[in-house]
């Protein structure tokens, strides 16, 4: 009897041994992504009797879109400030000098629920030695007006499923597009939003700096965003998935429509802008045809995501 | 990994307390007899040869057909259906493959020397044993009966087949007492590559395998008893040849613990239950083909626990057999891709996205017999069959919002009626019946198919497959001869099958396109099957067999993976201590192929096979010495169910030799 317990032992120490072990598919989905859920300060600073404390997720300022939640608190008081008029122009300085900004809330709006101003910033590239950013605020209490700038830091975004493209439509007016969701997506249909925004040329000459008229950027409405997410992988032949929606605006302005991702690693989202009586602003269609061993081409506008 | 330790340590404590009470002894009883009335002694060997892989044994019953992607691991087809339609069971305990591919048909997880019987039975008189279309194949394992004093008995069984070099050895040893019983048996096979008929090889066709299993029974008192089985199945390197990949190791664990309780008074017979639990996990990869694009990881797991029991009663001229079926299985199967540049990220995808089964169901058979001429059997089943899918967003990519569990009900009956009229019989019967869609019918996700290059995408939302059907047959017999027609036909409403989407692109580089499994209105099987056996010498003997199918969908084009006309005939003489044995088997060109499903036209082929053996006396051991060839005509010849129109093995000399102790 004591030979079959050994055998009985024996088998299960081969069995046991070295089984490969399934994957985590959790851990798997979060190998290059991160979620970020939580809003942290990136920056507070001081101005005369006042503070202003920023918010971002993670804390951070990423290229792309970031959405942004402003505090300001009276010193004095110690209450802080609410409803006021506070304008919001992120200025960045190239290495010749040149000033320019990106797409951006300019008013930002006060959430009496949450007790802070809202609004957003779609940085198009990230602080190095020769790119400055510099936040511009104003806000008024009491009819006394404060302007503050403040130098910040934009970090590059190594989340690529919130990346983000610039580019100039067929109108020959500038457009920018940011990814804003999903943050980590999985295999499956995934809610794809994303801001759409446009530079509104100035029409007058500029003013004193920092002139908003020169640097003011709009929401795109009422276009439509067509989608073909494609793998450009060699070997996945210009795999595609079914089932996507293109992205309609919502009513918050941003863009919302289905990605479906059918497996795990690089996509790209293949776009055309279509303005509102569709005609197309940017894009071309891409090749539909699966031709293995040939990395997929990608359309005119399109921005590339990983996870 | 837990629950296995659970049920070895289990096992364990099962195994020690037999050997506490092993001292104790008790009288000879009724259990004795029941049990060697109940124990069928068949071998499971062909006429044509002795040392048969279970594959080639079931070959040999004329409604089996089998799918094959090499030399090893022929998916069965029973009554020209896919394992999807039938029950393929170990002593009625359900085993689930953990290969998408289906390159782990449950048949792979034993070996001929662990086995006593195959019993198949055709359409839903198989409903014994859970939801059917096809019927059931139920393999049956060896157990020695309970003998009174200590009786040892074994096998051992040698051999080489030249085609494919393919060395085995078998052997089985059983002990057997008044009150402890133990089977055991090891396995050992291990093939190259064969060479088709026109002496090419055939790349990655070679395969190794290991199979052991013990059974351990011990006779609790005069009237019931215990019994442990344990199978530990593995296969490595295994080459399919009609595959993009091969399999690099493959593991199974089937294990049970059966309670088995006599009645000497009374309606109630029998009464046998069993807890089961089996493991099986299946790592196909590509790291031998460096030839293809992509390199590819597709592991599989296959866990399922179970619970068999069954009482047979018995009063007059009428019986019945009541069995309760329960299981619950988790199905997963991984694909990782690895890009060209091995920096970048890989891809990764459930091709079963971790589905659970749930099945249980009641399930009677009656046999009344009416006169000593006629017998009347009847019964149904009433199953409940539950899935559920835990990344069910893997299954929303193709089907938005289908619901993550899914409960189906699923009936059947069967009614059939005997008659003899001197040396005539004749059989009618009927059936209706539903099924499940499969793990894979219900949630593959691009699971590649090398057969008609298509990835496949379940759907859970399939109705159930029913079944209607009718047999019938007619037979004569006498001292030389033996005649038998039978004939089935059925008619399956929402059969289920894959069909192109026009949605998607395809995932495997191979792949040309996307399929979804989705239900044809209806399809039709028709299966015909003509036996004869004739004495012609006291010592030669002839045998033949004829079978045809045909098989349409709701179009009336043809349906996939039906056999077109085939013949096998065989003599066979024997003489003192010789036997000969010759046999032609073959099929006829396919006409009725189906160009739609993936199918070209199959020509027709013919086998030729020559045996020998001799028996003599190796002290007191009897000994039977084989020696024979397949396809003797080194024939190049692929099968309508060959995959790829891989060519089947040409000229194989085989010996064997086999010790009985």
């Amino acid at each position: 009897m004591k030979h079959l317990q050994g055998i009985v032992f024996a088998v299960f120490v081969m069995f046991s041994s070295c089984t490969i072990d399934k994957t985590d598919y959790e851990a798997e989905l979060n190998v290059e992504t991160t979620e970020y859920i939580e809003f942290k300060e990136v920056t507070s600073f001081n101005t005369e009797n006042y503070n202003i404390s920023i918010e971002a997720l993670n804390g951070v300022f990423y290229r792309g879109y970031n959405e942004v939640h402003l505090k300001i608190t009276n010193t004095v008081s110690n209450t802080s400030l609410e409803n006021s008029e506070v304008t919001f122009l992120p200025i960045m300085t190239d290495a010749n000098g040149n000033k320019s900004s990106c797409p951006h809330a300019y008013n930002i709006i006060y959430n009496a629920d949450e007790g802070y101003y809202v609004g957003y910033v779609v940085f198009t590239s990230e602080s190095d030695s020769t790119i400055d950013w510099q936040l511009y605020i104003d806000f008024t209490e009491n009819d006394n007006t404060q302007s503050v700038n403040e130098t910040i830091v934009v970090e590059e975004q190594t989340n690529l499923n919130l990346n983000m493209t610039a580019f100039t439509g067929n109108d020959d007016e500038q457009y920018f597009i940011a990814l804003v969701a999903p943050q980590s997506p999985s295999v499956a249909q995934n809610d794809l939003v994303a801001g759409i925004y446009k530079y509104n040329k100035p029409t007058n000459v500029a003013g004193t700096f920092p002139d908003p008229t020169q640097f003011s950027y709009s929401t795109v409405n009422n276009h439509t965003l067509l989608l073909d997410p494609r793998m450009p992988e060699p070997s996945m032949g210009n795999h595609s998935s079914p089932n996507n929606v293109d992205l309609t605006q919502g009513d918050d302005g941003l863009y919302y429509g289905v990605v479906n991702y059918t497996m795990t690693g690089n996509w790209t989202l293949n776009f055309i802008l279509n303005d509102e009586n569709g005609q197309i602003i940017k894009g071309t269609e891409v090749s539909t045809e699966f031709t293995p061993g040939i990395e997929g081409e990608r359309g005119e506008l399109h921005i590339d995501i990983l996870f | 990994m837990r629950k296995l330790i659970l049920i070895f340590l289990f096992c364990a404590t099962v195994i020690n307390a037999q050997t506490i009470l092993k001292e104790k002894d008790s009288v000879k009883t009724v259990l004795d007899e029941v049990i060697i009335i109940a124990a069928k002694k068949k071998k499971i060997e062909t006429d044509m040869k002795m040392a048969v892989s279970v594959d080639e044994f079931l070959a040999s019953s004329d409604n089996i057909s089998f799918i094959k992607r090499g030399a090893y691991a022929w998916e069965p087809l029973l009554n020209n259906m896919s394992t999807e339609r039938s029950i393929i069971t170990i002593d009625g305990m359900h085993i689930f493959g953990a290969c998408t591919d289906k390159m782990d048909p449950v048949t792979t997880y034993v070996e001929s020397n662990n086995l006593s019987d195959i019993d198949i039975k055709s359409g839903q008189e198989g409903s014994l044993q859970g939801a059917t279309v096809a019927g059931s194949i139920d393999l049956k394992r060896k157990s020695t009966a309970f003998k009174k004093g200590e009786n040892y008995n074994g096998a051992y069984q040698t051999g080489f087949e030249f085609n494919n070099n393919q060395f085995f050895n078998l052997a089985n040893a059983s002990y057997s007492s008044d009150k402890l019983v133990v089977d055991a048996s090891i396995s050992h096979r291990k093939a190259g590559n064969y060479t088709d008929g026109n002496n090419d090889k055939v790349n990655h066709s070679q395969f190794h395998k290991f199979n052991a299993s013990l059974g351990v029974a011990y006779k609790t008192n005069d009237l019931s008893s215990l019994r442990v089985d344990a199978i530990f199945d593995k296969a490595k390197d295994v080459g399919f040849p009609a595959l993009p990949m091969d399999l690099s190791l493959s593991r199974a664990l089937i294990t049970s613990v059966a309670y088995k309780q006599f009645f000497e008074k009374g309606i109630v017979k029998v009464w046998d239950s069993k807890v089961y639990f089996n493991a099986v996990e299946h790592y196909m990869d590509d790291t031998t083909r460096p030839e293809n694009l992509v390199h590819m990881d597709m592991p599989g797991w296959s866990t399922t626990y179970g619970l068999v029991s069954k009482v047979n009663l018995q009063k007059d001229n009428y019986s019945s057999e009541i069995q309760l079926n329960a299981y619950n299985n988790l199905s997963i199967a991984e694909m990782r891709m690895y890009p060209q540049d091995r920096s970048e990220r890989t891809m990764f995808a459930y091709s079963w996205p971790w589905v659970t089964t749930t099945y249980a169901g009641i399930s009677m058979n009656n046999y009344w017999d009416i006169s000593n001429a006629s017998q009347l059997s009847f019964g149904g089943t009433l199953g409940v069959n539950y899935n559920y899918s835990k990344y069910v967003e893997f299954n929303w990519i193709f089907h938005p919002g289908t619901p993550q569990e899914k409960t189906r009900f699923l009936p059947s009956l069967h009614a059939g009626y005997n008659l003899n009229v001197g040396d005539f019989d004749f059989s009618v019967g009927g059936g209706y019946g539903h099924r499940a869609p499969s793990v894979s019918e219900g949630y593959g996700y691009y699971i590649y198919n090398s057969f008609d290059r298509y990835d496949y995408i379940g759907n859970p939302d399939l109705k159930n497959e029913i079944s209607y059907e009718t047999n019938a047959s007619a037979g004569f017999k006498n001292e030389k001869l033996s005649v038998q027609a039978k004939v089935n036909y059925f008619y399956i409403k929402n059969y289920i099958i894959g069909k192109i989407l026009n949605l998607g692109s395809p995932m495997n580089y191979q792949s040309v396109g996307v399929k979804g499994y989705t239900s044809l209105d209806y399809a039709t099987l028709f299966n015909f099957s003509l036996n004869g056996k004739y004495s012609i010498l006291q010592n030669l003997h002839w045998k033949g067999t004829l079978t045809y199918a045909r098989g349409l969908d709701d179009n009336q084009s043809n349906l996939p993976f039906i056999r077109p006309l085939s013949y096998q005939t065989s003599l066979h003489y024997s003489y003192k201590k010789f036997r000969i044995l010759t046999s032609l088997n073959g099929d006829f060109k396919q006409h009725n192929y189906s160009p739609f499903y993936g199918e070209d036209e199959t020509p027709s082929y013919k086998n030729w096979n020559v045996s020998a053996d001799y028996t003599f006396y190796i002290m007191d051991y009897k000994t039977v010495f084989q020696i024979g060839a397949e396809n003797l005509f080194n024939e190049y010849y692929s099968t309508y169910a060959d995959w790829g129109n891989i060519p089947r093995m040409g000229r194989n000399i085989f010996t064997s030799l086999k010790i009985n102790f």
